[in-house]
């Protein structure tokens, strides 16, 4: 049974490092708290389900879509309006995109209007020995570790990601060396919001998907980046996996029901007796 | 022209107090709801607008009230009026207990703390069915006292109003002001910037306490998705925006506006209410971020406390 529950665990808590390490990425290098994160997921999560009911296309081909237009889509909130607070106190960068999350969530009650749809797609279990895992979830795990991993490549190894994890430690040297800043944030607002748009494919095919699926994954995130430590991209990993686990063995003990609620708490411990995470952020 | 708006203030507040004599129900009820908006709004400019600390579930202190009276009044049998006073004494320890931990640390924390509480409170008044009645709510026996909550939420929106202008006018709100420009530097001057903000939080939740339990009475009927609407938080930070934040009147004169205008014209496009809301937060943070107001003050001239 605990062996079942620790597995579900990081299952789930894969799934969450993505995610969050998107809304960390934007934190990290704009210092700008992305509150429409979980409504851009739940956009993804909308492209995949009409993708898949119109065309029949695979949801999971249809990260080849959902995570491009996202980040398109990334690129133009930073550009159009994230862009002009970047400097202004956190105050109007929180209010902005407060006001976008809003927006698309209404737009999407008007487009797709409230009703509960589903991706009808793999449904089943993997049984292994004594456990069972349900398909979805295994395999939405193994797209996490993928994309993630991509992502920290991309931020390890290359020119440009190198560019914009310099733009994170500190944007006046960057300027220096001659990184153009704007072009940074704009790519890294894209890729946030690519990573959100991922988590929304994967979790059409395992979960409900209505117009404010989103907002409990912002702040799902905004948790497991303060678990982690702000700012600091592995701990990203930690932090979700630790979410993952918490919540799957708290619902051994409590109703599902609950779950939330010791997710907040869990901040709130978190706020209270180590504000810079687990690995060292800046608080 | 500084006494001739306090005499028209004065008119104002008496023609106020009469209008119950003559007004219809309908006009009473009206009346009602706009003290409760600007009691809610002034409140959120507070902490908002004062510290820069955006709190993104203010309403959950309105629903803490509201569950607080209620269960005082059904299952105790506490006259109401003490009920909603009892309410915002719930709702300032609600207030102690959250921001004990999220207001040490800046911004973006407390923002999204105050986003998850409001969840949080109500799944767990849903979940304590023996105390709240869970998801199918809790009634309080009949009582027709429209004229009587009237007073109360006018007596209560006037004394946040008054509130703000102490605090504003005061040395307190300074320090609050200078910790929303630049907390390091509020730091550095020897303001103890969580204490200051601990106070402000304490005072923006008390009206919403309040507020909430004579609200509950007034409906004579609650459950948890009607008192924790994130709605209502998204209505009060646009009514401080439109109005201005930070100001005295401002949240005063956002809530006229945005509740008339709700009640005449947009109560007929329910359905793109919030696009509505989410479209002017951005306008205004934008190109307008001192609000109606700010921008009248800085045209005109006008003291700081008008």
């Amino acid at each position: 049974m605990l062996g079942q529950v620790v597995i579900s665990g990081l299952l789930a808590g894969a799934l969450y490092a993505m995610v969050a390490l998107g809304l960390g990425l934007i934190f990290g290098v704009m210092r700008v708290l992305n509150v429409s994160h979980g409504p851009l997921l739940m956009l993804g999560a909308y492209t995949t389900f009409w993708l898949f009911q119109w065309l029949g296309l695979n949801p999971y081909l249809s990260l080849l879509v959902t995570m491009p237009l996202l980040f398109l889509v990334g690129m133009a909130l930073q550009r159009l309006f994230v862009r002009r607070v970047v400097d202004a106190p956190e105050l109007s960068s929180l209010l902005l995109t407060f006001g976008v999350s809003i927006a698309i969530v209404n737009l999407a009650q008007l487009a797709f209007t409230a009703d509960l749809r589903s991706v009808e797609y793999l449904t089943g279990s993997f049984v292994w020995g004594p456990f069972a895992f349900s398909k979805s979830r295994v395999i939405a795990c193994a797209f996490a570790i993928v994309i993630t991993t991509a992502a920290f490549l991309f931020l390890r190894k290359t020119r440009l990601g190198k560019a914009v994890r310099a733009v994170s430690q500190s944007r006046e040297v960057a300027q220096v060396c001659g990184i153009d800043v704007g072009r940074i944030h704009m790519l890294a607002f894209g890729i946030g919001s690519a990573l959100a748009a991922a988590g929304g494919s994967l979790v059409a095919v395992m979960v409900a998907i209505q117009p404010e699926m989103g907002q409990v994954y912002t702040f799902k995130s905004f948790l497991v980046i303060v678990l982690g430590g702000a700012g600091n991209y592995p701990g990203a990993l930690l932090g979700g996996l630790l979410l993952g686990l918490i919540e799957q063995l708290s619902s051994l003990f409590l109703t599902t029901q609950v779950n939330e609620a010791v997710a907040y708490v869990l901040l709130v411990l978190v706020l209270l007796v180590r504000p810079t995470g687990l690995l060292k952020g800046r608080a | 022209m500084k006494r001739w708006l306090s005499s028209g203030f004065c008119v104002l507040l008496l023609g106020l107090a009469l209008y119950p004599l003559a007004g219809t129900g309908y006009g009473i009820r009206f009346m009602l709801q706009l003290f409760m908006w600007i009691a809610l709004a002034q409140s959120w400019n507070l902490i908002s607008g004062l510290t820069g600390y955006v709190s993104f579930g203010h309403i959950v202190f309105f629903g803490m009230g509201a569950y607080t009276a209620a269960i005082l009044i059904a299952k105790l049998g506490w006259p109401w009026l003490l009920a909603s006073l009892a309410g915002g004494v719930g709702a300032i320890v609600l207030a102690t207990v959250i921001g004990w931990p999220c207001l040490r640390l800046k911004g973006p924390y407390f923002a999204i703390s105050m986003l998850g509480l409001n969840e949080v409170l109500r799944v767990a008044v849903s979940y304590f069915e023996g105390l709240t009645g869970g998801g199918s709510g809790l009634s309080l026996p009949s009582l027709y006292a429209s004229v009587a909550i009237y007073y109360s939420m006018g007596i209560v929106a006037l004394a946040v109003t008054a509130l703000a202008y102490v605090v504003v006018t005061s040395r307190f709100g300074l320090r609050l002001m200078t910790i929303r420009e630049d907390e390091i530097a509020a730091e550095a001057m020897g303001i103890d910037t969580f204490r200051y903000k601990l106070y402000a939080f304490l005072l923006s939740a008390v009206g919403p306490g309040i507020v909430g339990g004579l609200a509950a009475r007034d409906q004579s009927y609650i459950e948890p998705v009607s008192v924790f609407p994130l709605i209502m938080t998204i209505t009060m930070i646009v009514m401080v925006l439109f109005g201005g934040k930070g100001t005295i009147w401002g949240p005063v004169l956002g809530a006229v506006l945005l509740f008339t205008l709700q009640e005449m014209i947009w109560s007929r496009f329910i359905y793109v209410h919030q696009l509505l809301f989410g479209a002017i937060i951005v306008i205004v943070v934008l190109f307008m971020p001192r609000g109606i107001l700010g921008v009248l003050q800085q045209k005109y001239n006008l003291p700081r406390t008008i």
